[in-house]
């Protein structure tokens, strides 16, 4: 069991004090909760603020309109390992100069903070209203008599979460691709409001069912980190064991998306067995298939229902079959041959939008949350970070393999000395007031949420969702493939509309 | 690809011998909630459940709206005496109204073995099934992706999805409609020959769920269009799930001998 | 006989009532050559020997008969068709002036007439092309094609001339006699290949063709096409008959050029975007076409396998005929979409079928019988060119069978390929929705040209064989036997001319297949009684408007562009528009095609002749001295020459 949780392959830049940097700016520094570094800066000088920290390697990793202390705007800044807050107070203002000139990671954020709050960025270029779309309206991006356009969604071909891609082509490859989220917006954000703690738990597992267990943890460390409350040790394992359950169901899916895909129909029955093993071991830990009822503010809700030995005997069988059909898969060259060089994303396209997850680990680019800025039981229990620099379909599916594994060992490390802590589930939560930032590695990518608590009940909040900011890779992500690959490349992303659309 | 055939056979048969015997729920499993003791309820009841599934009424009796319910356990937890969780995965209704129980009702497999016996002789043909997800939180999909697999396998029992509404004979909509796909959803309805039936797969589809609230859904698929078939769950587990396409199988043949 | 003279007579202040003589004429040219075939008359008309080089007659005869027949009938069509919608005075006095021309060429049995009448023809199709000037490449297009066609022509004349100086007479018939010309005959065999190969189409002079059809004003399209016959005459008549038997090597070079013609010629259709270009490249595809079968006549001729020879010209002539009256029908139609809408390119057109019914069916009937769908016509003739193909077994040179079969297989492709690409010439024109609003669609007249023609069409294939059994009377002179006995067979099934080797109904198909069509229909409409209701197409649960979504014609044929990109030098780019546009991420497509031909054969042969014609512009150096000079140096040449000359 390793201490430090460090990966190998982290750029050492030259590390720059950000208050030194951003001095120029006028930033100050705020009070902040542990893990988090706030700074308030003028509203005019926000994106001198944020292009100072792009250039030293900073990646905007939210966009926020926040009300503690006061209305403002938020960004969230992942800056050499630490989540920098840059606040800037609006003082009744509409109108900020728009950070997408700095960084295209801004481009969806602004818009939708324009559609749900009417903040005009200033400079922005595409301001053509997102949220809700219109399904049958959608702006053409190439002109000329021999295209014509593919409007796919929002109801798909198969049984899928509902998105509109307009592709538009000249009969075989791709010309264009635009990504349509926020068919399915729900206003959840807004739903949180005035929410008990205990409720809004519930409300954050289902914003994206096949992460919530990373949404809660989210949500749960914000609380946390806002009231100052450290979870009991024993919940925080548990949680551990429930977010890597979580992933290794995901990463499974992808693989039998991808095996349909390619009509490899015992390959993908082989892994849709393995994913029904999981989610039949989640619904023996706690009743239910997704991890629901497992989280709590200040711990677990309610003790696991399976011993841990149980566990990890179902995860010895299920690991034996999983080394197996893994690499079968990977020399199945039918299956190889439709991923490899197919949606190839280079690594400038990740910085520029701040990709996350598997899809940014495949372009060579280290980041996870779980190791970058540890929380929870993972500042103790440690994993390797699995980047490859392929950047197609093949790399996605080689690290999201290869993390399964990880995710093994993590919950085996996870469950080593539990008996010698303490049997307490559930630490008090203190009835006061706080805002804070929380966030988790869900399997598509890094989830942050911000929190505002007064009272025992929920204020604003709001969440940046991983599927939201890797969607518009997609796009880029069509070099001179063809249409019959466009299943393929979707699948290796592994994002969801209810995460992006919230 | 012999290995993968190898490979296959040594897994041999996981697959589920439901509806010609029943599956038993793991210890624990939160499959619906009953109402152990709906008598004496009290007004602060009604402030536990978060989508405000539970109701009580003048006489004090109180009630669960299983179409609202999203399996969360706070009132299990709240008050352990008066509800618990219904070890058990057939949850699907053929009205709203019979959603709303005081007390746990029966189901009976013989009954439903019976509706696929009939199918082949008035129908004669498979079942196809087309799926749209209106705004659920994904959960729904991965639950119906699931029946594909080689443990439950609906293909056995002769349903299929297809791609096209035109080829389809239920419409399984999950999600509680959000404005932007009412229309959509309106148009593969309309795309459908008859005779068809409706799933609402879903607490959201439902009711609305969580998301009723903001108003920004229209809150749950029967305000769109007429549902045949609900299918309660956060999500509906995959044996649910086909519970609710074998009582929509009954629909359609009592529409096709009409 | 004397139709032909008085008939097709030439301009007329009135153009109607020319149009209206040229109509009559064409069609008592058609009767005669349908008399002439069928050896029931043969007509002459002499010309004395006024026009010098020895007797002329204008004969029809057995195989003038055929083609007579098929230029007349077409020739009439067209005529008919330009009375409802008369052109300009000029284009009526070249359209009468090319079929006399072609009437001419058919019918002349001696080589000056034929000439003279062939050189006529070249002229016409030039000032016809050049006729329209503002139309934006009609110039180049004319000036292009009457290149071609003169070279054509010189070479033509240089086989004349060097038959001349072998037997001392421009008569075909004393050609036809002699024996001891040696290595002449095959020099005049590729001379002749070449000049009548121009007016076809053959490669490599594929490229002037198309552009002439593109530029011709109106129907008058149709009419280059009929004069294109003359050039098969030609080689039916010269080559064939007169100069054959030859070496097994003619049948093979033949073959080769018409395969490759064949694939050229519908790879290049395939991309065009004017509809009458696309006509023009499929012209030149059937023109390969035609001449895979000549070539196996080639090869059974000299082979002296009669049999085989009667199996080529049969499948040859026979596509002819088809070919000839469907692209007419194609060209008229297209004339027709043309005036309708207003515009002779396929890209915006589309949804048009009820709108112009009546033209939607001619052309459909057009299209079916040159994509080779049973059971029209093309279909009978691609069978019988197939057949004819496969009999390469019976030769014994393993080079000449090698040739055969990949002749097949590349006849094979090409109709495969045309398949689409006519599918996307109707299905863009006709099918699908409106790519662009067009209003005021209305038939721009009767038709009655064009539904004669497409009621022919129509009938062409069930009517098989009795066709074939005219054909066969009109080239039992050429054959040396008539080939019908053998190719029928009981009762109304052909094969081809050798027995037993495989068969084809065309007739029965014809009865049959709309039959069964019907049959269904009535079954599932009075007894089954199925419930229809209407939807909107379903496109994913949106609604925008469905020409939008729909394919353009370009993109249907974007796979054969990409698989064949080598071939067709494809570029695509996405610039940002010119000028700006309000949505930074706007991008125009823009994609050219450069033919590999162009870029490798045309391209380096005209930069030659640039460079030539240079260097020799620095002869004429302008200045009063140096042409002095050069009249010096001719003097003293000619002076030494002459008595040189003398003494040997």
């Amino acid at each position: 069991m390793s201490d430090t949780p460090q990966s190998a392959n982290r750029l050492r830049l030259v590390v720059a004090d950000p208050h030194e940097l951003l001095a120029p700016q006028l930033a100050v520094v705020e009070a902040s909760p542990p893990g988090e570094r706030r700074l308030r800066v003028p509203l005019a000088r926000i994106d001198g603020a944020l292009e100072a920290l792009v250039r030293h390697g900073g990646r905007l990793s939210a966009l926020f309109l926040v009300s503690a202390p006061e209305p403002s705007l938020l960004a969230a800044v992942a800056f050499q390992g630490d989540l920098l807050a840059l606040r800037a107070p609006l003082e009744g203002a509409r109108e900020y100069p728009s950070l997408s000139r700095v960084t295209p990671a801004a481009l969806l954020p602004e818009r939708e903070l324009h559609d749900l709050h009417g903040l005009v960025p200033v400079g922005q270029p595409d301001l053509l209203p997102a949220v809700p779309p219109d399904p049958d309206t959608f702006p053409r991006r190439v002109v000329g008599d021999q295209t014509f356009v593919i409007p796919y969604g929002p109801i798909r071909s198969g049984v899928f979460e509902s998105i509109q891609y307009v592709i538009e082509t000249a009969g075989e490859d791709v010309l264009a691709l635009q990504v349509r989220p926020f068919f399915k917006y729900r206003a959840l954000e807004r739903r949180f409001a005035g929410v008990d703690l205990d409720h809004a738990v519930q409300i954050a597992e289902r914003v994206a069912a096949i992460a919530g267990v990373a949404h809660a943890t989210a949500f749960c460390q914000a609380v946390e980190r806002a009231l100052g409350v450290e979870p009991t040790r024993r919940a925080q394992r548990w949680r551990v064991v429930h977010a890597e359950l979580e992933r290794i169901a995901n990463h499974l899916d992808v693989a039998v998306k991808l095996a349909e895909d390619a009509a490899l129909s015992v390959g993908a029955a082989r892994f849709a067995v393995l994913k029904e093993q999981i989610q039949r071991l989640r619904a023996g830990l706690c009743g239910s298939r997704f991890g629901r009822g497992v989280l709590a503010t200040g711990g677990l809700a309610a003790g696991p229902l399976l011993e841990p030995k149980t566990v990890l005997a179902t995860l010895d069988g299920f690991e034996r079959q999983l080394k197996r059909d893994r690499r079968l898969l990977l020399r199945t060259a039918s299956f190889t041959d439709r991923l490899i060089g197919s949606g190839t994303l280079d690594r400038d396209a990740i910085d520029d939008y701040a990709g996350v997850g598997p899809v940014a680990r495949a372009c060579g680019v280290a980041a996870d949350a779980r190791f970058e800025r540890p929380y929870g039981a993972y500042v103790r229990v440690g994993g390797r970070i699995s980047t490859v620099d392929d950047g197609d379909a093949m790399g996605r599916l080689r690290v999201r393999l290869f993390e399964i594994g990880e995710s093994l060992h993590i919950i085996r490390q996870a469950f080593e000395r539990l008996d010698k802590y303490g049997p307490e589930l559930r630490a008090g939560v203190p009835a006061s007031d706080g805002a804070a930032l929380g966030w988790a590695e869900a399997p598509m990518g890094e989830v942050i949420y911000w929190v505002e608590v007064a009272n025992d009940r929920v204020g604003t909040l709001r969440i940046s969702s991983p599927s939201l900011r890797n969607w518009p890779l997609f796009a880029d992500a069509f070099r001179g493939d063809v249409l019959t690959d466009f299943a393929f490349i979707e699948h290796s992303f592994g994002l969801t509309p209810a995460g992006a659309d919230r | 690809m012999i290995e993968w055939v190898a490979r296959g056979l040594r897994t041999g048969i996981v697959t589920s011998r439901y509806p010609r015997r029943p599956e038993e729920p793991p210890r624990g499993f939160r499959g619906r909630i009953d109402v152990l003791r709906p008598e004496h309820g009290d007004a602060a009841l009604t402030g536990i459940c978060p989508t405000g599934a539970i109701a009580v009424d003048d006489a004090r009796r109180v009630s669960l709206d299983r179409g609202s319910c999203i399996l969360c356990g706070l009132c299990v937890s709240a008050d352990p005496e008066r509800f618990a969780f219904g070890r058990v995965y057939e949850t699907a209704e053929r009205r709203r109204a019979s959603l709303v129980a005081g007390e746990p009702p029966p189901h009976d497999l013989h009954e439903l073995r019976q509706t696929l016996g009939e199918r082949s002789r008035t129908l004669r043909r498979s079942i196809h099934i087309r799926h749209v997800d209106t705004g659920s939180d994904g959960g729904e999909e991965w639950e119906i992706q699931a029946l594909t697999n080689p443990y439950y396998d609906i293909q056995r029992l002769g349903f299929f999805f297809t791609l096209s509404p035109r080829h389809a004979d239920i419409l399984l909509v999950s999600g509680s409609v959000t404005e932007s796909m009412r229309a959509p959803l309106l148009r593969a309805w309309e795309a459908m020959p008859e005779p068809k039936a409706v799933v609402a797969a879903g607490t959201d589809a439902c009711s609305g769920g969580l998301s009723a609230a903001t108003g920004v859904t229209a809150g749950g698929v029967d305000r769109v269009l007429p549902v045949d078939v609900y299918v309660p769950g956060s999500p509906p587990s995959p044996i649910a799930l086909l519970h609710g396409l074998l009582l929509a199988t009954g629909v359609l043949n009592d529409e096709a001998a009409a | 006989m004397l139709a032909l003279a008085a008939a097709v007579l030439l301009p007329r202040i009135e153009t109607r009532l020319a149009l209206a003589v040229g109509a009559a004429g064409s069609a008592l040219l058609a009767a005669v050559g349908v008399a002439a075939a069928a050896g029931w008359s043969r007509t002459s008309l002499g010309l004395g020997s006024w026009l010098g080089f020895g007797s002329a007659h204008l004969t029809a005869d057995g195989l003038g008969g055929i083609f007579l027949a098929l230029v007349g009938a077409t020739g009439a069509a067209v005529s008919i068709a330009l009375l409802e919608r008369p052109p300009s005075r000029f284009v009526a006095t070249l359209h009468a002036l090319i079929l006399l021309a072609v009437a001419t060429v058919v019918a002349a049995d001696q080589a000056f007439v034929f000439l003279l009448a062939w050189e006529t023809i070249t002229l016409s199709l030039y000032l016809l092309a050049a006729s329209d000037r503002d139309r934006p490449g009609a110039l180049v297009s004319a000036y292009f094609g009457a290149s071609l066609s003169k070279i054509g022509g010189a070479s033509l004349l240089a086989a004349f001339a060097l038959l001349y100086g072998k037997t001392g007479s421009f008569s075909f018939g004393i050609w036809a006699g002699a024996h001891d010309l040696g290595a002449a005959r095959s020099i005049g065999f590729v001379l002749l290949l070449f000049g009548f190969g121009s007016k076809i189409g053959l490669i490599p002079t594929q490229a002037g063709l198309p552009p002439l059809y593109g530029a011709a004003p109106g129907a008058t399209a149709a009419t280059i096409a009929i004069a294109s016959n003359a050039g098969f005459y030609g080689l039916w008549r010269l080559v064939f008959q007169t100069l054959g038997p030859g070496p097994s090597w003619w049948g093979d070079v033949v073959l080769v050029l018409g395969a490759l013609t064949a694939l050229v010629g519908i790879l290049y259709a395939v991309t065009q975007d004017e509809i009458a270009r696309f006509l023009g490249f499929s012209s030149v595809e059937h023109g390969g076409i035609i001449l895979l079968g000549f070539g196996v006549a080639l090869l059974g001729q000299s082979a002296h396998q009669p049999d085989l020879a009667a199996a080529g010209l049969l499948a040859a002539t026979l596509h002819l005929i088809m070919h000839g009256l469907a692209k007419t029908l194609a060209f008229l139609s297209a004339d027709r979409v043309a005036e309708a809408t207003g515009t002779g390119d396929l890209q915006p057109l589309g949804g048009l079928a009820p709108r112009l019914p009546r033209t939607a069916i001619g052309f459909g009937l057009a299209v079916l019988s040159l994509a080779a769908m049973p059971p029209f016509g093309g279909f009978v003739s691609e069978w019988f060119t197939f057949e004819a193909l496969l009999q390469s077994f019976r030769l014994g040179s393993t080079t000449s069978e090698l040739i055969m079969a990949l002749a097949a297989a590349i006849l094979a492709l090409t109709a495969g390929i045309g398949l689409l690409a006519f599918a996307k010439l109707y299905g863009g024109i006709f099918l699908g929705r409106a790519r662009t609003l067009l209003t005021h669609l209305r038939e721009p007249s009767a038709g009655v040209g064009v539904a004669g023609l497409a009621l022919i069409v129509f009938a062409l294939g069930g009517a098989a064989p009795w066709e074939i059994r005219w054909l066969g009377r009109g080239l039992e002179a050429a054959l040396g036997f008539d080939p019908a006995g053998s190719t029928i067979s009981f009762p109304l099934v052909l094969g081809p001319v050798y027995t037993h080797f495989s068969v084809l109904a065309p007739t029965w198909l014809a009865a049959g297949i709309p039959a069964f069509i019907l049959t269904s229909a009535l079954i599932v409409k009075l007894l089954l009684r199925p419930p229809v209701r209407r939807a909107p197409v379903w496109l994913s649960g949106t609604a925008p408007g469905v020409a939008l979504v729909q394919y353009t014609p370009d993109s249907y044929a974007n796979p054969i562009r990409v698989v064949l990109s080598s071939a067709y030098r494809f570029r695509r780019t996405l610039e940002p528009p010119e000028g700006g546009s309000a949505d930074a991420h706007q991008r125009v497509l823009r994609t050219s095609v450069t033919p590999a031909f162009e870029a490798y054969f045309y391209g380096p042969l005209v930069q030659t002749m640039l460079r030539v014609s240079a260097l020799t512009r620095r002869l004429q150096s302008g200045r009063l001295a140096t042409y002095l000079l050069y009249v010096l140096i001719v003097l003293i040449v000619a002076l030494a020459l002459i008595p040189a000359l003398h003494n040997s």
